[in-house]
């Protein structure tokens, strides 16, 4: 459907919009909604420039033309340099594989990751996520207070992903805490700069690790990619290092950011917990409002590759666009009373796993994990109070739609003997 | 009913799979989805029918 009548406004006549201001992170839905009814594809002069795509269909029609739209990144490691890429500004750090590649590159990494993250795959770590989650209650569980962030939600996405890849399980603090950083933390502030050598340092172990496995293979990600091979060839190191990176950004900080949002709100909301107590069956329905709701990953960008129009929208060639996924998720020309929880919502069609052909790779093993940790929360503190003085949401939503910390009491319980091992 | 999946817009997000099982299925290689047979059985319509409505993509026509 096209609509030549949608208001686009011209780069003579920007908007005062951050993505990462503090002003935006408190009323993101709001801002956006507006944004949508009065003035739905403005251009900010924030970041060198960007046109910011607010409705569901302008996004979905960008991110399906990748030929027009790309999401490349150019990084100089002399100098720190990044241009392009997904994130508007980009982080001054290698490209990530294959998010930030196009065809035909993208095509071989992306067959080659696929079936490690497909439905039957992920499956296979359910059992292992649930005795993660499991072994992590347990550290708590007889006290009556935790942080929904630091003592559940931040680390057990951490621990699976690191199960996957073959790391030993004690490393974990250090890259859930880089990447949970370096999604919120300003760029002046000095964390970011250690978020940054963080990430530097996980590349330095997988390269570590990688050489042990080329000697002793296992069934894990790193054994996957020293023995594999892309269009006929190993893959280097430095492929290597930014898929990894890709997928320790993708999927920790951003799993973490979707149930953080969900407990929050099941606490403040305790007739909705009551029916994810008394439904189970409700929780994959539920799953997905959730992530349609909070839209974790806030939105990313692509680059116009040429001049191009695009039902009525003319971009320049080196134009950048925000994606807003989260303005997308609350389009209520597609869901029906869009700023509301409907746990049993169905169809739900949100993109906050993406469109095109960079749809999230991870959201097989996003939900699982997600599922897993609200199903065994409901089990076992099922009464979980989060502590409102205490709350303390990101500064920013820029990136990711998430929380720092998440003080909670409960009614205490029983431990079940599980460990993190 | 019939339903058909145009291959060159179906990205993986498997939510149709998901819907509808039966007549959906996912492919080992790639992880796109793929139906054994267009010809829809009556029992199925109504779900088929909801994963058209939720492809992301918009990849599924019912006609």
């Amino acid at each position: 459907m096209t609509d030549q009548t949608i208001v686009t406004a011209s780069k003579q006549c920007p908007i005062a919009f951050d993505h990462h201001a503090p002003e935006h992170a408190t009323r993101w839905a709001e801002v956006f909604k507006q944004m949508r009814e009065e003035n739905p594809r403005p251009w900010s002069e924030n970041y060198g420039g960007f046109w910011v795509a607010s409705k569901y269909d302008d996004i979905l029609n960008i991110a399906q033309r990748p030929q027009s739209f790309n999401s490349c990144k150019r990084f100089d490691p002399a100098t720190g340099e990044a241009e392009g890429g997904v994130t508007i500004p980009p982080f001054p750090s290698p490209r990530t594989v294959p998010s930030e590649t196009e065809s035909p590159e993208w095509d071989g990494v992306r067959k080659f990751l696929n079936n490690r993250f497909s439905p039957k795959a992920v499956d296979r770590y359910r059992d292992r996520a649930r005795h993660l989650t499991t072994a992590l209650i347990d550290r708590f569980i007889e006290t009556g207070t935790f942080d929904v962030v630091d003592d559940l939600t931040n680390p057990l996405p951490a621990l699976v992903t690191m199960e996957m890849f073959g790391f030993p399980l004690d490393e974990w603090p250090i890259f859930a805490d880089a990447i949970h950083k370096m999604v919120y933390v300003p760029r002046d502030d000095p964390e970011f700069a250690e978020a940054i050598k963080g990430v530097m340092h996980f590349r330095t172990r997988v390269a570590e690790e990688l050489d042990l496995r080329r000697q002793s293979p296992r069934d894990d990600l790193l054994s996957y990619f020293a023995a594999g091979q892309i269009d006929g060839q190993p893959l280097d190191l430095e492929l290597i290092l930014n898929i990894s990176v890709n997928i320790l950004a993708g999927g920790v900080d951003t799993t973490t950011a979707l149930t953080s949002n969900t407990m929050v709100y099941l606490s403040r909301h305790p007739e909705k917990r009551q029916q994810l107590i008394d439904q189970p069956e409700l929780l994959p329905r539920a799953c997905e409002e959730f992530v349609r709701y909070f839209t974790p990953l806030q939105g990313l960008a692509r680059t116009a590759k040429e001049d191009v129009n695009l039902n009525g929208w003319q971009f320049e060639k080196g134009d950048r666009i925000l994606l807003a996924y989260g303005s997308a998720n609350r389009d209520p020309q597609v869901f029906d009373d869009p700023e509301e929880v409907k746990l049993d919502r169905y169809p739900n069609r949100h993109i906050a796993f993406g469109a095109g052909m960079h749809r999230c790779l991870g959201s097989f093993l996003a939900r699982m994990m997600f599922q897993t940790m609200v199903s065994e929360v409901l089990k076992r503190l099922p009464d979980f109070q989060v502590e409102e003085e205490g709350l303390r949401p990101y500064t920013s939503v820029g990136n990711v739609n998430g929380w720092i910390h998440i003080p909670a009491t409960f009614t205490p319980g029983p431990k079940l003997g599980a460990v993190i091992a | 009913m019939k339903v058909r999946i145009k291959t060159e817009l179906c990205q993986g997000h498997a939510m149709c799979w998901l819907a509808c099982p039966d007549v959906f299925r996912l492919s080992d290689d790639d992880g796109h989805a793929y139906v054994t047979d267009e010809t829809v059985p009556p029992q199925f319509e109504d779900s088929v029918e909801m994963a058209e409505r939720s492809c992301p993509e918009r990849a599924i026509e019912i006609s």
